[in-house]
């Protein structure tokens, strides 16, 4: 991706609302059809289907949301961010929504892998102190069962705090280069571990994402 | 005494708090969730439409009525549009389990809530989805049962020209072009609404608007009564009409080629801007509704769709613009639009396309001016096999002009071709049907032969066929469908005919062609048939694996209607079809002339290229309207 003629901008956007319930692929589509309609000076790769030279940031499962997500795009000429910024805004809806723009070095690491620590955050609508955690949680990937060792997964928390709004679970999960464990799975497996029902989830927001471990 | 009226209301009530908890168990709840690029709530109006396509949001999205109709409403004064759509299976379930309505997908209101709605009826195979959306709406199913609250049920599209087997369960059914006539009957009901008018009153209203058909002020007649008063509806009232003349939308040359869109953010059939560039097709292809139905031809300028297509990429954001019509390439000033276009898109990413190529060099010309470097498949449609019946379905197109296409095509770097034809057509015998075969493996020699040495080995050439269906006011609806075992005879004919292992053959399931043509020519009788097969189970029967034959032939056993009888009984042209007080501005007399110059191999040609041939459109103000002169650059 390194090309000293290009200018690589970063991006940080919210998926918020309704939404989170958008998958990874709509979340693609949408945001290289906001940077087509900010009329941002892309580039385009060569070939044989030329298309927009844009790079997004890890997934997020359909119906979890993200704060400080992230995509990166390369433009054929140098431009204010600010300016950036402002044109992407005004072609994006609400809850899908750039927050900050900002050039960096087109030799930084990809999005996708700089920052492999995930904060999340769940809103639940009942109240814990304590949330118990599998040792092992099961997946399902194209039919075939696999068992995931949390602690393998698992950096930080959960951690239960009240908030204003009502209670919250925190939770950091390290992304591996072999795969990952999903927040939703993770969290649904805690409130079966406690006892709870999987309604008491109200919510759930990726806040942060880390190149290293924050507690 | 009389039911409660309705009042006009300023708010729609929002059934999300319910709708989101179900949309975590269900596949792909971006569908239900609007705030969509370019989706618009309207709050000051007390008139609210709801415009439904009877079927997901992925298939009905990207439709142009859809989108046509929702702008011309939300640009009346007074009057507010939202869009519905039938949710995929899995939801519904989960609705009726939790008791939710059917619901638009702007303000998230149960469809009962609104003052009218509208179904579009895209194909004959959407007549199930129609009771469903109603059912799921909780809206009755017929009109004569609708209380004064109830929404006026609204119907329109292609289907609205045999019109019959869905009366009963639409209030009005417009017939035509709707950009004037949609807005014009909300009026008309909001106006007469806000006077305190009763159902009864506003529909007979309604029914004086010219295209605008309220089944339940007509009486249906029988068979030999029709036959011999000519008409098979009596009005109830003195003062109706007794034909229903479609609109046209006259503005539609001089009107902007971009209009406002919604982005989707699921992946939708369509998944583009769609730019309609021109409206109309003349080829008079006699199998073919809607060359009957949308005449006159209408050409949007080139300065305007070139304009409207930079625009609406910019307003869109899309990378992919379609340029549709009919017959794209038959625009007079085609070569003009896609090299302007190319100028003006190069270095973006944006691919043109056109969809459908016409069959001869210049279509290939056409196609190569935006296909870039990459070239996929190109499909041409022949038609028949033979030049007898492609001269007696007026497809004029000769072995040479699909040969020439073949030769610039494969030359050019194409390396896949599909070639339609349909099965089944008035007049065919096995000849025709072998004809097919060999059309299609001399189309692979000449294929072969053009790719040159080193591509030869990828060339590929597959023939897609479906069975004939006779359509409402074409030349060909007296004719009767051949039945489901024939039509799989003649492709295992076709089949054994082709001795080439580089040719494919696809088909499409005759029992679906059967129910189609079923609806295509049946009359109001057949209405209880749908009703009876939605009660079995039969919805989304335009999908391979929803479609319930069994449904179907039970609910017409139930109701006394031969399926058979209605879908391949061939007529004189002196028989009076269930369509015909429905008029598309083609005459019947036309339409008769056409039937026995096919029968005799006579050709006709397309009256914007030549001369007139008399269909009887044009009159008064209603002419064709060309951007240019045709035939100058091509032809």
């Amino acid at each position: 991706m390194a090309d000293p003629l290009l200018f690589r901008l970063r991006v940080t956007y919210g998926k918020t609302g309704r939404l989170a319930l958008l998958s990874h692929l709509e979340i693609t589509h949408a945001l290289e059809r906001a940077v087509r309609r900010a009329g941002l000076p892309f580039a385009v790769t060569q070939g044989f289907s030329p298309h927009m030279r844009i790079a997004f940031g890890s997934a997020l499962p359909v119906g979890v949301g993200g704060v400080a997500e992230i995509f990166d795009i390369f433009l054929a000429r140098n431009v204010n961010p600010a300016d950036v910024l402002d044109a992407l805004q005004s072609a994006s809806v609400e809850e899908l929504y750039p927050t900050a723009a900002k050039l960096i070095s087109p030799r930084a690491p990809a999005a996708s892998v700089a920052f492999p620590y995930s904060t999340y955050e769940a809103e639940l609508s009942v109240r814990v102190t304590a949330l118990a955690v599998p040792r092992t949680v099961t997946v399902r990937r194209k039919k075939k069962e696999k068992e995931l060792i949390v602690a393998d997964f698992l950096a930080d928390g959960p951690t239960c705090e009240t908030t204003g709004a009502g209670y919250a679970v925190r939770f950091t999960l390290q992304a591996k280069e072999d795969g990952s464990l999903r927040p939703d799975v993770l969290i649904n497996a805690c409130l079966a571990e406690s006892g709870l029902d999987e309604t008491a989830l109200m919510g759930l927001t990726r806040v942060a994402q880390t190149a290293r471990l924050v507690h | 005494m009389a039911a409660q009226k309705k009042a006009l209301s300023t708010a729609l009530p929002s059934v999300w708090n319910k709708l989101e908890p179900l949309l975590r168990r269900i596949e792909r709840p971006s569908r239900y969730i609007d705030h969509e690029w370019g989706s618009v709530r309207k709050s000051d109006a007390d008139f609210h439409f709801c415009m439904v396509y009877p079927d997901t949001y992925e298939l009905g999205q990207p439709n142009q009525a859809l989108r046509i109709l929702v702008n011309a409403v939300n640009a009346t004064e007074g009057l507010a549009a939202e869009r519905a759509f039938l949710p995929a299976v899995d939801l519904i379930e989960l609705m009726r389990e939790e008791g939710l309505p059917l619901f638009s997908v702007e303000s998230c209101a149960p469809l009962s809530s609104f003052d009218a709605i509208g179904i579009t009826l895209p194909h004959e195979l959407a007549a199930t989805n129609v009771l469903e959306v109603l059912d799921l709406a909780g809206i009755p199913l017929h009109a004569s049962e609708r209380a004064e609250d109830d929404p006026f049920v609204i119907g329109g599209g292609p289907c609205a020209y045999n019109p019959e087997p869905y009366a009963p369960f639409f209030d009005v059914i417009s017939v035509g072009e709707g950009e004037e006539a949609t807005p014009e009957l909300l009026c008309v009901i909001r106006r007469m609404r806000r006077a305190g008018a009763n159902r009864q009153k506003i529909l007979r209203e309604a029914a004086k608007l010219t295209g605008s058909y309220v089944p339940s002020l007509y009486r249906w007649r029988c068979e030999g009564e029709a036959q011999e008063r000519g008409s098979w509806i009596e009005p109830l009232y003195e003062g109706l009409p007794t034909r229903i003349e479609k609109r046209i939308f006259e503005g539609f040359a001089e009107s902007s080629a971009w209009e406002p869109a919604v982005v989707p953010f699921t992946e939708a059939v369509h998944d583009r801007l769609n730019v309609e560039i021109l409206r109309g097709c003349a080829r008079g292809c006699r199998f073919c509704q809607a060359g009957m139905i949308y005449r006159p031809v209408r050409e949007r300028s080139a300065d305007n769709i070139v304009n409207s297509v930079l625009r609406g990429l910019a307003e869109t954001g899309y990378d992919e613009v379609s340029l549709t019509s009919l017959s794209s390439t038959d625009h007079s000033q085609i070569a003009e639009i896609l090299s302007r276009l190319n100028a003006a898109l190069a270095g973006t990413g944006v691919r043109v396309s056109i969809p459908s190529q016409r069959l001869d060099s210049f279509g290939v010309s056409m196609a190569e001016l935006v296909a870039g470097q990459k070239k996929g498949g190109l499909t041409f449609a022949p038609e028949a096999g033979t030049q007898r019946l492609r001269d007696v379905i007026n497809k004029n197109v000769t072995e040479d002009d699909l040969f020439g296409a073949i030769d610039a095509a494969f030359a050019a770097g194409w390396r896949r071709c599909k070639l339609y034809f349909m099965i089944g057509l008035p007049t065919e015998t096995d000849e025709d049907v072998k004809g097919i075969a060999s059309l299609a493996q001399r189309a692979y020699d000449r294929a072969w032969a053009a790719a040159g040495p080193e591509a030869r080995g990828s060339v590929k050439v597959s023939i897609s066929c479906a069975v004939f269906v006779p359509k409402a006011q074409t030349p060909f609806q007296w004719d009767g469908q051949i039945g489901p075992e024939e039509a799989l005879r003649r492709v295992n004919l076709l089949s054994h005919s082709i001795k080439y292992k580089a040719i494919d053959v696809h088909w499409h399931d005759p029992k679906t062609s059967f129910v189609e043509a079923v609806m295509s020519r049946g009359g109001r009788e057949v209405a209880a048939v749908v009703e009876g097969a939605w009660r079995r189970g039969a919805r989304f029967d335009a999908w391979t694996e929803h479609f319930n034959e069994q449904a179907w032939r039970d609910a017409s056993a139930e109701q006394g209607v031969d399926p058979e009888a209605c879908a391949q009984t061939t007529y004189d042209v002196g028989y009076i079809m269930p369509w015909s007080h429905i008029s598309s501005g083609v005459s019947q007399a036309f339409l008769a002339r056409e039937r026995k110059r096919a029968e005799e191999g006579v050709t006709m040609p397309d009256c914007t290229f030549e001369r007139c041939t008399g269909c009887g459109v044009c009159k008064g103000d209603v002419a064709n309207m060309l951007a240019a002169p045709r035939g100058a650059n091509h032809g």
